[in-house]
């Protein structure tokens, strides 16, 4: 990781601790703009963390600039952090100054073929960068003014935040490509790592979070963090919590590299299963206090059975991992699991 | 933030890459068709085997070249194991001289036992055991009996060692004994004698047949047997200190969640190229926890190449992979289709066979999960 990079998140985290607490993401949830957390967010040039210096952003290179990702999911941050960061960057490469001020979302064809998936905040985003497939598999954008283009009426998600559907809409900008996402495989693929990293920072919170209320909470006259029947589950939670993040990490690091697709399945498909088991874990060690909204743990648990489902499923990208090696037959097996085919 | 939850990113160097070419060649020119692959490191003993890796400069890789070793990364050694336990090679014989008794010497002992045992070991003629856990002490190491009263030139050592693997048919094992103290701490008063196997008189190995029906553990019984002075590893009374450092040279290793790696290379075999979403899916969720975990170990072995002491990050490590590997064959079993080849059968069988030893060896689950909540500051 670079210094930019450290610096970035060092202050990103100093932001989100001050301007995203959990008063922020319940009027989030309960449908008011956070317009004043975004305006910190721009303000500190989060948004713009891959977009080229020249254009007036920080430049830091895909790999780096999702890492910042983490923190969205540690703090539960109710604003679409990874479609404007990511589709800042695409739209960057088009040369399109307008789209890089304010909120945008990404319209993108769903991973198993059933049309566009449902577009996160597409109510209130003011650009949506439209994804249509060739036949070929590349990818081309539009990025339109949300009021060009119709949606379904909106609908909360499990996470609590607004997400509609694509109906249709005449396009006026200008179509172009990108070299960062120059297939739609690439560009769902890309999705689905930014998932598996919101997830792992999401768990890294849940995990703090219930290791805390167990040693705050007492019961039969002590702390519940005494028991061993506590222990061991936050153990099991902290094995999740340790999988997932090395899972996205991981992909993270093979952005670029001839196994990126591939360390992408794993990221989604690993920290997809771990917000599942974690979820559950934080939640029995909370107990009831855990299932109230007056408690945070549901704003970090939501996002995580939100977020597993998104640009594909753990049985989606498993099952993409399993065609691949069952094509390469018994005895490459090992070769293709450490890459040394 | 838990700081065991931090696993940096390590990139293999390319010299440990080009050894896993060099590894992989000697493999397929070494096992015959006959061996029975098995990716448990405890399965097969075959002194001959671990004498020609020796002969390779894969024993002791890492150890300093005035004893005969390599002097290479703990990345290369992490290669070449796993090469070898992915291939199914039979490397029980020197495992754990390689493993932890080799380091345990170079860390604690005196230089003339480093002389003596090291290029033994190096050369893959010189097989060890270990003598830790006894009929009352299991998980709880500290509460060992077996005692070591000094007498002239050396100590007398009366006592019984239990789940000794191969004590039967090795040379030597380290043994954790109570020597005199006066403190009243239960970890004070332990220490490390190395016991000839082979040449000591009051000394009895009982093999112990486990339910696979194999003999491969034992039961090794102390009656008056002496010991030369030589032969503490360490300072009298520091056992406790040695032995948890040994452990940590157990945990975090490839051997912790490949054990079951046959099972998955059998069961694609059954699958085929054409499998149904079903099977694909439960195929691919067993590469993301193995590529997961290989990547967590990886980290492991870097932060040991650096001197750091990852005891929580090994057992998260274990913790994991012994859970996958006991997972396999109960995956296995449901989705090959039809009854399965008669080698899959066979691989199958042995795993499940062997399976409840996975979370057991080394330190039990529970133990292991005990280590990662203190780490959370629980305990």
């Amino acid at each position: 990781m670079n210094e930019t990079t450290q610096l970035m998140l060092e202050s990103a985290e100093r932001l989100l601790r001050d301007a995203c607490p959990k008063a922020v993401v319940d009027q989030v949830e309960a449908g008011q703009r956070p317009d004043a957390l975004w305006a910190e967010l721009e303000a500190l040039g989060l948004l713009n963390a891959c977009v080229p210096e020249g254009q007036g952003g920080v430049g830091l290179p895909l790999a780096e600039g999702l890492t910042l990702l983490r923190l969205a999911g540690r703090y539960a941050v109710p604003v679409p952090f990874a479609e404007t960061l990511l589709g800042r960057a695409l739209a960057a490469e088009a040369g399109l100054p307008e789209v890089l001020e304010g909120t945008m979302t990404l319209a993108v064809p769903g991973v198993q073929g059933d049309g566009y998936a449902p577009v996160p905040f597409a109510p209130w985003a003011r650009w949506v960068l439209v994804a249509q497939a060739g036949p070929d598999g590349t990818v081309s954008f539009q990025c339109l003014p949300q009021e060009q283009l119709t949606f379904s009426e909106p609908r909360k998600g499990l996470a609590g935040e607004p997400e509609a559907l694509l109906l249709g809409g005449a396009g006026k900008g200008p179509t172009f490509s990108s070299s960062l996402a120059p297939t739609l495989a690439k560009l769902q693929g890309l999705l689905a790592l930014s998932r598996a990293v919101m997830m792992a920072g999401a768990l890294e919170s849940a995990l703090d979070l219930s290791v805390a209320y167990a040693l705050e909470r007492k019961q039969f006259g002590r702390e519940i963090a005494k028991f061993q029947a506590v222990q061991q589950q936050l153990a099991v939670l902290t094995g999740e919590v340790a999988a997932a993040l090395r899972a996205a990490d991981a992909g993270l690091e093979a952005l670029g590299s001839v196994r990126e697709a591939t360390a992408w399945a794993v990221a989604k498909a690993r920290a997809g299963e771990a917000a599942g088991k974690g979820a559950e874990i934080a939640h029995q060690v909370h107990g009831a206090m855990g299932f109230t909204h007056e408690h945070q743990l549901h704003h970090r648990t939501r996002r995580l059975w939100c977020w597993r489902d998104q640009h594909g499923h753990e049985a989606y990208w498993q099952a993409v991992l399993g065609r691949a090696l069952c094509a390469a037959g018994a005895d490459a097996l090992w070769p293709e699991l450490t890459g040394s085919a | 933030m838990a700081t065991a939850l931090t696993f940096d990113p390590v990139t293999l160097p390319t010299a440990a890459e080009a050894l896993r070419n060099e590894v992989r060649q000697f493999v397929a020119e070494t096992l015959g068709n006959e061996h029975r692959r098995n990716s448990d490191f405890g399965a097969s003993h075959d002194p001959e085997f671990s004498r020609a890796l020796g002969q390779r400069g894969w024993i002791g890789m890492t150890w300093p070249a005035k004893y005969g070793g390599g002097g290479r990364s703990f990345f290369e050694r992490y290669v070449m194991t796993e090469e070898l336990l992915a291939a199914g090679a039979p490397v029980g014989a020197h495992w754990i001289a390689d493993r932890q008794s080799g380091p345990l010497l170079l860390r604690y002992g005196t230089e003339a036992q480093r002389e003596f045992f090291l290029p033994k070991i190096i050369a893959g003629e010189c097989f060890f055991s270990i003598g830790m856990s006894e009929p009352d002490s299991g998980s709880d190491l500290a509460s060992v009996r077996t005692t070591a009263t000094p007498v002239e030139g050396g100590w007398m050592v009366n006592g019984t060692k239990l789940w000794s693997s191969g004590a039967h048919r090795n040379h030597y094992m380290i043994t954790l004994v109570r020597t005199p103290t006066e403190s009243e701490s239960r970890h004070a008063g332990l220490s490390q004698l190395i016991v000839d196997l082979r040449n000591s008189s009051g000394l009895t190995v009982r093999p112990i047949t486990n339910l696979a029906g194999d003999a491969e553990f034992n039961e090794v019984v102390f009656e008056d047997c002496f010991v030369p002075a030589d032969r503490l590893v360490g300072e009298p009374g520091n056992g406790w200190e040695q032995v948890t450092s040994e452990l940590g040279y157990e945990r975090s290793g490839p051997e912790r969640f490949l054990s079951a790696f046959r099972v998955f290379v059998e069961l694609l075999r059954e699958v085929g190229p054409k499998p149904t979403d079903h099977q694909a899916a439960v195929l691919g969720r067993m590469a993301a926890h193995m590529m997961t975990l290989r990547n967590m170990s990886i980290s492991v072995a870097g932060m040991l190449e650096s001197n750091r002491n990852p005891v929580v990050e090994a057992a998260l490590v274990k913790e994991l992979g012994n859970n996958f590997e006991r997972e396999v064959p109960e995956i296995a079993r449901l989705v090959a289709p039809g009854g399965g080849s008669a080698l899959f059968r066979q691989t199958l069988e042995d795993t499940i066979l062997h399976a409840p030893s996975f979370t057991i060896r080394g330190g039990t689950r529970e133990i292991l999960r005990g280590m990662i909540a203190r780490g959370l500051g629980l305990r």
